[in-house]
């Protein structure tokens, strides 16, 4: 095991912040890299290195649950040439501290769909490295969290747009409970050339426990002239509005609350397309197959 | 061949012309305790100020440069001149101010200003301050204008400078900090007493002549309960090969109740390094606006801090910056809500050009106890160039959930959508695209008084020709 720096925020902010890295203890991955099936779900119980490629206008798929018994480093790469498009789903629920990292490399028109949730994480560090090398190739990233108790999750998300008219959409929603403290850094990052490229990136977060520290930290960087990027971040309590209306229909606030937030994360879940692992997802956060 | 729309660099002419110092008014460049404790005797500091500078020149020798933000290799402080004696005393009627100092002030239209349109003027000419003066109403209403040496040395301002200087801006928050509590020379102090609102801006104008030379104002700021006061302070040196540097610091202390304004329009010369530190402390029901408009300086680090330490603060930034050839501006706005039913507000626009760069850096905290607060943040990039860059980096800390935070920014050029529109209305495609580059800026230029914004309105200098490229 070795101390290390991850998740390092591309451009660098104020220190006294302290969200420009973090420090973990992380140990040398195993050899071998495993390859992803089409259509596969795979449960990972202990670290490793995984791979999911797809070419010649595949359409690729994967689900990962990852919820490892002790302290795990797991790395994802996906590769998608040539008109492909690959769809990643993970669920993290595990309560050792998980260190993941998502690299993808994609070529001319190709596609990468990326669903993370993260339902009650423990210590999750979490990096997403998507390279848009291909002309009109697009990313599309839909985040979700269930943080509660003493949870602790650091995101850092970068879309590097490289190729011309790329695209990216990064959505994060999430709750907050109790204690959990998150960050979620995103960086859109126009590299000179990404003419045509737009890039949208949203985070919506709703604030339930009296500790909760949030901190969000969205980037856009930007050396091309011919781009559009954006990002919103909306933080904050359940509106009292709302509140009020459901209230006047008879809710207690405690439901009102608990529906608030499983609507904020089944936005997210509605993404999967698998319904089997939709409904795996929903039983995890207490949510049945009438509230779908 | 279709021509690509020029949006002008600002014209500096005015800003350009200087006069040749007498080298013998320096005290030697570089930075030594001998320097600090000469410089110190120099000004007929009192023990307690001998000992802040001292003390502040340790903490630098000890404090590391940032880790974030544009390099400032380039600069290096041991040849910096901290400090230039000053030619005269400190004058209150214009016509005893030297006459290439007055021809300084004359040429960027400050006694003018005066006369029309302000309620007092502070002039400051490289290290000291070289003209102080406030209308006689103001002065009989209580206001204090003054310079901060003066201050410093009457009995009646003595202690409050003392309980209040570099108290909000301690020289343990960065390196510039720590240098600027060694060397600091110049600057004004404002007192305004309870219920006084001055409806007429007060204004002090920093302009650093000699070459090679650093710029440390401090500028103390303290409004009484209910009080009002618009201040606004404005900046430009000629342009040398050697580097300048300002590390001045404004520290703002906003009673119960109170309202400040503080208006900048900073125009350096492109080889300046403006590392710039500005803070404001506001009590219960104050609230802090800070209009800005960087366009100069070869450097530029400036994020103005509001720290929100009473129920029902409030803080406004509103910010313009535009970055041109050989320009790498790093500005925005800090918020600090650090009491409940707070609410701050951001709205900065940035333009970059010809290889500028500008990048809006933010950071809005809300802590525990800061339940009920709100927050909005707004910020919006135009690239005019494919050879300039523009980033955005801001930064949200949250730890209630008691709060409202909004967030908003967006990056790109001027759309064809917008150029069309204009157009199928009847007009030029190249007065279209004025149109909108104008409008863009309007977020700052609209809050500034008239002079002012006229005055915005020149530096711009948005002479566009040609046609879409």
């Amino acid at each position: 095991m070795s101390t290390v720096k991850l998740n390092t925020l591309p451009a660098p902010t104020f220190s006294w912040l302290g969200v420009n890295d973090i420090q973990a203890d992380v140990g040398a991955l195993d050899n071998g890299t495993y390859a992803l099936d089409n259509g596969s779900c795979t449960e990972v119980l202990s670290g490793g290195a995984y791979e999911i490629t797809a070419q010649g206008g595949e359409i690729r798929e994967a689900v990962m649950f990852i919820s490892p018994n002790d302290s795990a480093q797991v790395s994802t790469t996906v590769k998608a040439g040539g008109s492909s498009a690959v769809r990643l789903v993970q669920v993290f629920d595990g309560k050792a501290q998980t260190v993941s990292s998502v690299k993808a490399l994609l070529e001319d028109d190709t596609g990468f769909e990326l669903v993370q949730l993260y339902l009650g994480t423990g210590s999750t560090i979490s990096e997403i490295d998507t390279q848009l090398g291909g002309r009109k190739s697009e990313f599309t990233a839909n985040i979700g969290y269930l943080l509660g108790g003493d949870d602790k999750l650091d995101i850092n998300l970068i879309a590097r747009h490289l190729g011309k008219k790329t695209k990216s959409q990064i959505t994060a929603k999430g709750v907050m409970n109790d204690s959990a403290q998150k960050t979620f850094k995103g960086t859109i990052d126009f590299v000179s050339g990404s003419a045509g490229a737009s890039g949208a990136e949203n985070e919506d977060v709703l604030l339930i426990g009296e500790k909760v520290v949030n901190k969000t930290v969205p980037l856009i960087l930007c050396a091309e002239e011919d781009v559009e990027g954006s990002h919103g971040a909306s933080i904050g309590r359940v509106d009292e509005e709302h509140i009020f209306y459901m209230q006047s229909r008879g809710l207690p606030q405690e439901k009102i609350v608990q529906l608030m937030a499983q609507s904020k994360i089944a936005q997210i879940v509605n993404t999967i397309a698998d319904e089997q692992v939709r409904a795996r997802i929903n039983n995890k956060i207490g949510r049945g197959k009438d509230d779908e | 061949m279709s021509e690509k729309t020029i949006v002008a660099d600002i014209d500096r002419s005015r800003y350009d012309f200087r006069f040749e110092e007498d080298e013998s008014n320096y005290l030697g460049s570089g930075l030594t305790a001998e320097i600090v404790t000469e410089l110190s005797q120099e000004k007929g500091d009192p023990e307690w100020m001998r000992d802040l500078r001292l003390h502040s020149l340790d903490i630098y020798n000890k404090t590391k440069m940032v880790e974030w933000g544009p390099s400032i290799d380039e600069l290096d402080v041991d040849k910096i001149v901290t400090y230039i004696r000053q030619k005269s005393r400190m004058n209150t009627d214009w016509n005893d101010v030297p006459e290439d100092i007055k021809k300084t002030f004359e040429n960027l239209g400050i006694p003018q200003a005066e006369r029309e349109s302000l309620a007092g003027v502070g002039a400051q000419y490289d290290s000291e301050l070289v003209y102080h003066n406030v209308r006689k109403e103001v002065a009989q209403s209580g206001v204090v204008y003054t310079d901060l040496e003066s201050a410093m040395h009457d009995e009646r301002y003595g202690e409050i400078i003392k309980s209040h200087f570099m108290k909000l801006v301690p020289p343990t928050d960065h390196k510039f900090a720590a240098l600027h509590g060694a060397v600091w020379s110049g600057g004004s102090f404002v007192y305004v007493p309870k219920g006084v609102r001055l409806e007429i801006p007060l204004q002090s104008y920093f302009r650093l002549n000699a070459k090679g030379a650093g710029q440390f104002e401090h500028t103390l700021i303290i409004l009484e309960e209910d009080s009002y006061l618009h201040f606004i302070e404005g900046c430009s040196a000629p342009k040398y090969y050697e580097a300048g540097l300002h590390a001045g610091c404004v520290e703002l202390y906003v009673g119960k109740n109170a309202t400040l304004r503080y208006s900048t329009i900073e125009n350096w010369s492109k080889n300046m390094y403006n590392l710039n530190t500005k803070r404001a402390l506001v009590s219960q029901g104050g609230k802090i606006e800070w209009v800005s408009g960087s366009f100069g300086s070869h450097v530029s680090y400036l994020y103005p801090m509001s720290i929100l330490n009473g129920e029902g603060a409030r803080a406004e930034f509103t910010g313009i910056t535009f970055a041109g050839e050989g320009q790498n501006l790093d500005t925005g706005a800090k918020m600090i809500h650090n009491a409940p039913n707070t609410s701050s507000y951001m709205n900065t626009k940035s333009i970059s050009k010809s290889g500028g760069i500008s990048t809006f850096r933010s950071a809005v905290v809300v802590k525990e106890n800061a339940v009920g607060s709100k927050s909005s943040v707004s910020c919006e990039s135009l690239m005019l160039d494919k050879i300039s860059r523009s980033d955005t980096v801001p930064a949200m800390d949250i730890r209630t959930k008691y709060a409202d935070i909004g967030h908003e920014a967006k990056i790109g050029r001027i759309s064809d959508e917008s150029v069309f529109y204009l157009m199928s209305r009847g007009m030029s495609e190249q007065d279209a695209k004025a149109m909108i580059v104008r409008g863009f800026a309007d977020n700052v230029s609209k809050e500034l008084p008239l002079e002012y914004a006229m005055e915005m309105n020149n530096l711009i200098g948005l002479e566009m020709h040609g046609s879409i490229g």
